[in-house]
């Protein structure tokens, strides 16, 4: 981020919460492409693994369009390789600085979502690696299963705050407390 | 209106998520075309009783404008496709 002077990631600060039942945290701000194209996941997923970016993941976010995120930092090297793999099937569109991921977790994670949202969380409806593009309240997000009880919120940085701070009141109200950071 | 619209790239989401464009019958004049052509074109609309065509950009999900055929009087949606590629002849 040449253009900005000073770095700071938008949900520093905010210490993760926890209870028996709900956790709540921001995830670290590494990478999050936006991929555009006639590809496909499989194809996108392929060339990840062969730019040794195994620990990314690709989510459909509608009609032709994916984001990859992941938790490191992208070097340079790693987007060049990346879009070369995909030139001519895919452009993208680094956003790693213009999203931000929550991660909310628990038994009662889908119940507290299902407070900001109307996409069906039931496992036989939205399994895990199930991803949509969707609302919380009035805040547009990306929504992924990444695990039984395990879910990740990608939305826009200006509104990351925002967001955090609902499902804040929602963990509070099934009895999480902030952790000590 | 329809509460629930089934979105060809999203599935099934609350009418919340978009928002409506109008009416996907009418099509736009020749540049030559008259001014009452143009006026029609611009400030008139029905307002149909039963199946009715119209735009919905699913603003909330994926972005892409969608054409749904609904009834005004039983709220019921015949059928949702996606506007683009409708008009290029291709299904969602
Ligand atoms: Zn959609």
């Amino acid at each position: 981020m040449p253009d900005l002077p000073i770095y700071r990631p938008a949900l520093a600060g905010k210490a993760a919460l926890g209870g028996e039942t709900i956790r709540l945290e921001a995830l670290p701000e590494g990478h999050l492409l936006h991929v555009m194209g006639a590809a496909t996941t499989e194809e996108i997923k392929a060339h990840l693994l062969g730019t040794g970016l195994k620990a990314s993941s690709v989510r459909p976010a509608g009609y032709r369009q994916w984001f990859v995120a992941g938790n490191d930092r992208l070097s340079a090297m790693h987007l060049r390789a990346l879009t070369e793999a995909l030139a001519g099937r895919a452009f993208i569109s680094d956003q790693s600085h213009g999203r931000i991921r929550i991660r909310v977790s628990g038994l009662n994670a889908a119940q507290v979502l299902n407070k900001g949202t109307a996409v069906d969380l039931h496992p036989s409806a939205f399994p895990e690696g199930s991803t949509a593009m969707t609302l919380f309240g009035h805040i547009s997000m990306q929504l992924t299963r990444t695990g039984a009880d395990d879910f990740e919120l990608t939305v826009l940085r200006s509104f990351a705050e925002s967001l955090h701070e609902e499902l804040e009141a929602l963990a509070v109200a099934h009895g999480a407390e902030h952790l000590a950071s | 209106m329809a509460s629930l619209i089934s979105c060809p790239h999203c599935g099934t989401r609350p009418k919340e998520e978009f928002t409506v464009k109008g009416d996907a019958s009418i099509s736009r004049p020749t540049a030559d075309a008259g001014e009452e052509d143009w006026y029609d074109y611009v400030y008139l609309r029905g307002n149909p009783k039963g199946l009715h065509k119209e735009y919905w950009h699913h603003s909330s999900g994926c972005r892409r404008w969608l054409i749904v055929e609904r009834d005004t009087v039983t709220h019921k949606v015949h059928g949702v496709s996606d506007a683009a590629l409708a008009k290029l002849g291709g299904g969602a």
